[in-house]
């Protein structure tokens, strides 16, 4: 019976992506020169995962090229070597390398193994290149495992040969070898078996490289000190036969898991055969942390003469004792690796039990108390809480109408119910809500790749990683705040120089940040670099006859014209910027999104760019407003207040437009009745209201019925299940069943200024953009 | 640190067998951060090893194993160990060695533990080629 491993390989790809960001963050940390040991650890710690899953589920050549950094990482763990500028550039590519790796693994697309050979390579001669400093400078950690190993006193039988570390795994790499999972039940101790013996037999065996699994361990007020929850992956080199082993845990059958399976060299695609021998040398450092216990029972007639190269775990005794070889150490793919490599095959799986093996690097991850769930059923779910919403209101309708003896009590439990279902509701949305440092965590690293093309000095300042707002919101953030941080190193962050010519500090400073301000989510890019040169904008646009030769723009105009397609001052294309594409797409997004973006610029001290978003695309809390028989919702973020107003506030400019004086400005009146074509209850503007709402940085009085309530709705898609309709957002269900559009103020203001500009078209000059065919959508389009 | 009263007390109830070391020390004393692990340390002993160092494992200073008199350990016991020494760990607590147990750092060694519980090799080696 096999298991079906490919079932996980879904969960490895997500955790192993979500493990290279944190090494990524982790090596982006690390102090050159002074690294924290921890930091040291997480890189390791993912590196080693990375490799074991890959191994695993069977992705060698993935196995093969993290093995090669995780023997790099040992030796900056050891303090082997020291974290170097050159050693983190190079950690950092082997991140992308993995990244790609595991990508092209995933999709099943081609790879460009060149790249990945190519970085194997580096990362190997850097340990090589560490060896020809010397041995002397080897960690004493080998040393001290070295001489541990002899033989406890209860165990005569064992052969008396003194323990070597480092010798064997580079046999063990090239040579054949059984790997033995070997992971314990419980109650294998109360059956009076002890894996110490088991260990002990094999040892005799050959050479035996124990890696433990103490993953299952539990905290210690928690631990049965009678029950067994370590596992164990063995690798067992030398002439061993299958029954030899299975002897070895015979007493054991019933009581664990046990996988035995007869490994050969690599045996995969040309390409990787050349990966994987490459790194067979490479083993030998792994060991250290890997393989705790390598003993040397009988010596291995596989004994290849090693290759040199791995001498890095060595100490002075154990070259000592293998002299000849240990002379010469220097980067070559070894031949006899590749001679080894070529004719073993993997041999069949002996499986004894059910394999638990998977367990090693998915159940692994168990203890963080949380369970992946995928977006789909929270959406499921949260559009079933949608629908619970439109009942709980349609049904508090009903019993706000109903009367008898029982009325009250069902009003109660409305209420109740009406509480519940609002908990409900945000509790779901919580689920959807991540912190934002999901999208920043990208940054470090893209800044320090962008910074050193250019030789620019910045320094990057995240703050606010922690405000949470929805995934979908999250998801689409990500690639305008890129392409903003990216403006702000290349136009907006000088030349060190020139910075300090200008009396600032030869690095700038661009700084990312969240905050939640009202209900919505402001994100914020800043620099303190050189700002927008106005001129230059404006200059750039006559010349493309963006805007007319003669105009004078104010300074928010001129900002404007960097959102516009195609808009670049850039005098050169570079692979960062200046294609002028960019600013509008960053700012289509944010709108998408029903967000706005602001620039805030000053000349010589920086820009910076607000962008702000809802919290979530599902709901908003919303006035809903009567015009006529029609139910309109505003979303409560556009509106400033609502107000009756006096006749004598109002004036009448040429033409249509109606104006009123709202605390000592003038603003524009749009009769939403006029707009959307509905006959309404009251036309004199002192019969109605008006709800005074902002959008785009524009205020205007929006004349209505009446204000029904202010309820949060579900919003609907109405591009989904209708198509675009300008200045509505989208629809939502009310409780009585009917359809309510949710108005998008900003679109409103657009759409008005649009009639307004239609209407007196004779008198107007020719310079406003010729008014399309634009319907005005009528009532309930959905 | 409190005398090992609960210690004992287990240790009376698990006690079923008499494959001792005659005349070896059984008891885990426990003081002033100092613990002294018995010198067995099998399968039957790891619940009393347990609960003596389950008071120690609160302990802010620095806690000492004293394994100078460990003779027999198996896995079981050097489960207990390794998750002590761990736990302490991510706690960010210390704990050190004194003296010297060939048979643990074997068995630690053969059980891949030897870099988790981080026993002090050069003692170890010291004490093995004097006696």
């Amino acid at each position: 019976m096999t298991i079906d491993l490919t079932q996980f390989h879904d969960a490895f790809f997500e955790e192993s992506f979500e493990a290279l960001d944190s090494m990524e963050a982790a090596l982006l940390k690390l102090d050159i020169g002074a690294p924290e040991p921890e930091l040291i650890n997480t890189i390791f710690r993912v590196a080693h995962s990375i490799k074991g899953g890959s191994a695993t589920f069977g992705f060698s050549d993935i196995a093969s090229f993290t093995h090669s950094c995780e023997t790099l990482l040992d030796e900056l763990r050891s303090g082997g070597m020291q974290v170097s500028l050159d050693i983190s550039d190079l950690l950092l590519k082997t991140v992308d390398v993995m990244r790609a790796m595991l990508r092209s693994t995933q999709s099943k697309q081609p790879l460009d193994m060149q790249r990945v050979s190519d970085i194997q390579f580096d990362v190997e001669l850097m340990i090589a290149q560490k060896n020809a400093a010397g041995p002397g400078n080897a960690p004493a950690k080998p040393a001290a495992v070295a001489p541990v190993a002899v033989a406890p006193p209860p165990a005569p039988a064992r052969a008396p040969e003194p323990v070597s570390v480092a010798a064997t795994p580079m046999v063990a790499a090239v040579a054949k070898h059984w790997e033995i999972s070997f992971r314990p039940y419980r109650e294998l101790f109360a059956r009076g078996n002890d894996p110490l013996r088991m260990m002990r037999e094999l040892a005799e065996l050959g050479e035996l490289k124990v890696e433990v699994d103490t993953s299952a361990l539990p905290a210690f007020a928690a631990l049965d000190a009678q029950s067994c929850y370590l596992a164990w992956k063995l690798e067992l080199a030398g002439d061993v036969t299958e029954d030899a082993i299975k002897q070895v845990f015979e007493w054991a059958e019933g009581d664990c898991d046990l996988d035995l399976r007869l490994v050969g060299a690599e045996t995969t695609a040309a390409p990787v055969v050349a990966a994987a021998t490459a790194s067979a040398p490479a083993e030998v450092a792994a060991s250290n942390i890997v393989a705790d216990a390598i003993l040397s029972g009988n010596t291995s007639p596989l004994g290849i003469p090693s290759p040199p190269l791995g001498v890095p775990s060595l100490t002075a005794q154990s070259l000592a004792a293998r002299s000849p070889a240990a002379e010469v150490p220097k980067h070559e793919p070894s031949a006899p690796a590749a001679a080894a490599a070529a004719p073993t095959a993997a041999a069949p799986t002996l499986t004894a039990v059910p394999s638990a093996k998977q367990d090693a690097s998915i159940g692994a991850v168990g203890d963080s108390g949380s369970i992946r769930v995928s977006v789909e059923k929270i959406d499921e779910l949260m559009n079933t809480v949608g629908e619970l919403v439109i009942t709980q209101a349609m049904l508090s309708q009903l019993g706000a109408v109903l009367e008898g003896t029982n009325a009250e009590k069902l009003r109660a439990g409305l209420a109740q119910l009406e509480r519940n279902t609002r908990e409900l509701q945000e509790s779901v949305m919580r689920v959807r809500m991540l912190p934002i440092s999901f999208v920043f965590s990208r940054f470090p690293r893209m800044v320090r790749d962008i910074a050193q093309r250019l030789g620019k000095q910045i320094d990057l300042k995240l703050t606010g990683e922690q405000t949470e707002l929805d995934k979908t919101v999250l998801e689409k953030i990500g690639d305008p705040l890129v392409h903003l941080v990216r403006n702000s190193i290349d136009h907006g962050i000088e030349m060190p120089d020139v910075r300090i010519a200008a009396g600032k500090g030869a690095a700038g400073t661009v700084h990312l940040d969240a905050c939640h301000r009202g209900g919505n989510i402001a994100v914020e890019v800043s620099d303190d670099g050189g700002g927008l040169d106005k001129d230059r904008i404006l200059a750039k646009a006559k010349q493309r006859g963006l805007v007319g030769q003669n105009d004078v723009l104010t300074d928010e105009q001129i900002h404007d014209l960097i959102f516009l397609p195609g808009f670049s001052t850039a005098e050169k294309t570079t692979d960062l910027s200046g294609r002028g594409v960019g600013m509008d797409v960053v700012r289509r997004n944010v709108k998408e999104l029903g967000g706005k973006i602001e620039l805030r610029s000053e000349r010589g001290k920086g820009s910076r760019f607000i962008i702000t978003l809802p919290l979530t695309l599902a709901i908003v809390d919303g006035q809903s407003v009567a015009v006529g028989s029609e139910t309109y919702i505003i979303p409560l973020i556009s509106i400033v207040e609502s107000m009756r107003l006096k006749e004598t506030s109002i004036s009448r400019l040429s033409g249509h437009n109606e104006v009123f004086s709202f605390r000592g400005d003038y603003l524009p009146i749009i009769r939403l009745h006029e707009l959307f074509g509905v006959e309404p209850r009251a036309r004199a503007l002192h019969e109605g209201l008006v709800v005074i709402a902002e959008g785009d940085g524009r205020r205007v009085g929006l004349f209505v019925d009446d204000l029904l309530g202010q309820q949060q709705v579900v919003i609907k898609s109405l591009e989904a299940n209708y198509g675009h309709v300008e200045g509505v957002s989208g629809a939502t269900i009310l409780g009585d069943g009917s359809v309510a559009l949710i108005l998008d103020v900003a679109g409103i203001i657009h759409a008005a200024s649009m009639r307004a500009t239609e209407r007196p078209a004779t008198e107007r000059s020719a310079k406003e953009p010729p008014a399309g065919a634009r319907e005005a959508p009528v009532g309930a389009a959905a | 640190m409190n005398k090992r009263k609960q210690g004992a007390a287990t240790r009376t109830t698990r006690r079923g067998r008499a494959a001792k070391t005659p005349g070896a020390e059984t008891e885990h004393k426990s003081a002033s951060g100092t613990f002294a692990v018995a010198a067995e340390c099998t399968v039957a002993d790891a619940g009393t090893l347990k609960s003596g160092l389950a008071k120690l494992l609160d302990d802010t200073g620095v806690v000492t194993l004293d394994i100078g008199s460990v003779q027999r350990i198996d896995t079981a016991g050097l489960q207990v160990i390794a998750t002590f020494v761990r736990e302490r760990e991510s706690l960010g607590r210390q704990v050190e060695w004194r003296g010297a147990a060939p048979s643990l750092a074997a068995a630690a060694k053969l059980l891949g533990l030897s870099s988790l519980l981080k026993l002090p090799t050069p003692a170890a080696r010291a004490v093995e080629t004097a006696s």
